[in-house]
């Protein structure tokens, strides 16, 4: 079990995973997962490729059944009830989109399939593409779009019925600066509206730009879960001071580099100094390993 | 219900964009239908006419009323020309023939009794024999039926046998042409006789034969017409088109990770089959509804029993619904479920009459094609359409079909699962 620290996100609990195996054959794709996701916040979810991310989104929503341990979506049950789906929005990683369709019909579509008719249909459609930017493109077919516009599609689908809780898998693969920026905004914008998201991805910087709290894992198991502060302080070692004097640079890891700089300014002139502190990077590689993956 | 409906749509919506899925579901069995049949049909009963050149060098009311009634006889194309034309013509082989009609023929058809006959020179290549003995012989029916008129009318005929007493006069004497003169001369008298009985009676006139039409329906008992035999064998592969697409589409939406989405969304695996059942099957009903509709119009196909054809077209829309959704597990890529669905799918259509007719096959094969569900979707079109089967006979062949449908899905929404 991985404590949960206290993160931005308010105090009720959205997601329950409790001690989830899921075994393919002799690969554990999930090994003792445990984690409580907290109501509007954004939990990230890092790992290197086959860390069991996916695995452990699809276990989230219902898609994969434990082998042991429990899903709960809080007051509502199993994400295998469809009811309990319905309250959960879904960016799969590869864009899951009908090319022959335009984006209005593909929007249209899944809404049908999250129960939206009538008059709701439209006016969710509207805003779900308002809110991606593609308002100007909705009656053109998909497979005119560019990455960063399917991308952005496939969010919108994953919010066009109104979740509570949504995942997104990897949403900003192959995207473009200015679509990734989008991305994010909206993603901000959605906890500020109050929904809870799982964002899973490669990009630290992504991780520290937008989650609340971050989940490392590697070989099914969840090695670290904490805010960033709070994992670069338990995993990144102590910040190491530079100090460049009398002509020679002397590096020093130390809990307090400022009382360290004021006892080396007491002993000689200091000609230059520095400190080095670990990112998130550093944390993961040196939770996961160099070893590359496959 | 609503979300099994709005699959089925977006299903049916996306075939209708693809052209590759239009061709191979809509077109290619129309092709099919259409080529084979016009293959299977040789000439038939539309047979062209039989173009010809007419010189009427006669030109009187006799050889242009031989002309009139050969044009109306409906056997030729006649152009009307002089000799050095028609000549020309029927060396370039734009007219089949050519005939003239010499001076005197419309004098000399007159002379039903005695004298010259009338004469025609017909003009020919030497190497097409049977067309020109075709031709000799509708010029001499037309030329009987000349004499028939001629005959049946007392006043024409007793004009005819006065001109060729006349003639007789102008003859030197001898005992044949004395027995000749005298039958005339009896002849002559009877029809004088016959004149002067007001409206005469039946038995009296002269008349070759008497034909009594009474209308008799014919029992049919083979196709009408080749296309009878087509069109199923088109439905077939229309339907298997439809198999085909939406099998693959079944993949395609799970390797482009649609089918994920479907998953997580709140409908159940039992609608998202249905869903994708009922598109198939639509798409099946209107692959069949189009290629009979096109049928029936310009091909003159038509079912002894409207029922019964409905009753086929069920049975193989579920037989084949079943089909294709093995044919979604058959493999996990696009490729793979593709290469394995031909692969199935081309012998089985073979040794099931879609290729050759069921009639065709030897015997041994069509012992073998019992085991292919598509004989059977065959055999229950051909029920309905031209074997006029019973409801009794009907239900062996959409029995097997709905039993290998229910079968086949059975069997692929379990693999389904494992995919």
């Amino acid at each position: 079990m991985v404590p949960n620290s206290p993160g931005k996100g308010s105090i009720g609990k959205m997601l329950t995973l409790n001690n989830i195996y899921k075994r393919y054959g002799d690969i554990t794709a999930a090994a003792g997962v445990s984690l409580a996701l907290r109501r509007g916040e954004i939990f990230g979810l890092l790992g290197p490729n086959g860390a069991g991310k996916t695995t452990t989104v699809h276990l989230s929503v219902g898609l994969l059944q434990p082998d042991e341990g429990s899903v709960s979506i809080e007051g509502l049950g199993s994400p295998a009830l469809p009811s309990v789906r319905a309250r959960i929005g879904v960016a799969p990683q590869a864009v899951s989109l009908y090319e022959m369709l335009s984006g209005e019909e593909n929007l249209a579509f899944f809404g049908r399939m999250y129960g939206l008719s009538g008059r709701q249909l439209p006016m969710r459609i509207d805003l779900a593409l308002k809110f991606v930017g593609l308002t100007d493109r909705r009656r053109h077919a998909v497979r005119s779009y560019s990455g960063g516009m399917k991308r952005r599609l496939n969010l919108a689908a994953a919010i066009l019925h109104d979740p509570e809780l949504i995942l997104l898998d990897e949403p900003t693969v192959g995207v473009d600066p200015q679509s990734r920026n989008s991305i994010f905004e909206s993603i901000l914008d959605l906890q500020k509206q109050g929904r809870t998201i799982v964002y899973t991805t490669h990009y630290m910087e992504e991780a520290e730009r937008l989650c609340d709290r971050v989940g490392i894992m590697d070989h099914g198991k969840m090695l670290a879960l904490d805010t960033v502060p709070g994992l670069l302080a338990t995993h990144g070692g102590k910040p190491t001071l530079i100090v460049k004097t009398n002509g020679q640079e002397v590096r020093l890891e130390t809990e307090d580099p400022l009382a360290e700089l004021n006892r080396l300014a007491g002993l000689g002139p200091i000609e230059q100094f520095s400190v080095e502190r670990a990112n998130l990077e550093q944390v993961f590689l040196k939770l996961t390993g160099r070893t590359l993956r496959d | 219900m609503l979300a099994i409906l709005a699959i089925a749509q977006k299903d049916l919506r996306i075939l209708f964009r693809l052209r590759s899925g239009i061709f191979f579901t809509f077109l290619w069995p129309l092709l099919v239908a259409i080529l084979f049949g016009v293959m299977f049909s040789g000439p038939g009963e539309g047979t062209a006419k039989t173009r010809i050149a007419v010189v009427d060098e006669d030109n009187t009311d006799g050889s242009r009323d031989f002309i009139a009634r050969l044009e109306k006889g409906g056997a030729f194309d006649i152009v009307r020309t002089g000799r050095e034309n028609a000549a020309l013509l029927v060396r370039q082989g734009k007219r089949s023939a050519a005939v003239v009609f010499l001076r005197g023929f419309g004098q000399a058809s007159q002379r039903v009794f005695y004298g010259e006959p009338p004469k025609v020179e017909l003009w020919m290549d030497p190497s097409r024999k049977a067309e020109s003995a075709m031709l000799e012989g509708l010029l001499f029916k037309q030329a009987a039926e000349g004499m028939q008129k001629i005959l049946s009318d007392p006043s024409a005929s007793g004009d005819a046998v006065q001109k060729a007493l006349k003639d007789l006069k102008a003859v030197p004497e001898s005992s044949e042409m004395a027995g000749v003169g005298q039958f005339l001369g009896e002849l002559s008298r009877f029809l004088e006789t016959r004149r002067s009985v007001q409206g005469g009676t039946a038995q009296a006139s002269w008349q070759p034969l008497a034909i009594e039409s009474k209308p008799v329906t014919v029992e049919q008992t083979g196709p009408r017409n080749a296309f009878d035999i087509t069109f199923p064998q088109g439905i077939l592969w229309g339907i298997i088109g439809c198999v085909m697409t939406f099998g693959i589409g079944i993949v395609s939406e799970r390797t482009q990770g649609t089918m994920v989405r479907l998953q997580i969304s709140p409908i159940t695996r039992r609608q998202l089959l249905a869903g994708k059942a009922l598109a198939c099957f639509s798409a099946i009903a209107l692959v069949q509804a189009g290629l009979f509709l096109v049928g029936r119009i310009f091909f003159k196909v038509h079912p002894s029993s409207w029922w019964l054809l409905a009753l086929a077209a069920v049975s193989a829309g579920v037989c084949f619904v079943g089909i294709m959704m093995l044919t979604a597990v058959l493999g996990k890529t696009e490729q793979a479920a593709a290469g394995a669905g031909w692969a199935i799918m081309m012998p089985l259509t073979m040794l099931g009459g879609g290729m050759i007719p069921l009639f065709l096959l030897p015997s041994w094969m069509a012992t073998i094609g019992n085991i292919s569900p598509m004989k059977w979707a065959i055999l229950a079109f051909e029920g309905a359409i031209w074997r006029a089967f019973s409801l009794q006979e009907m239900l062996l062949p959409c029995g097997i079909l709905v039993f290998v449908g229910i079968v086949c899905f059975s069997v692929g929404t379990r693999a389904f699962r494992s995919v």
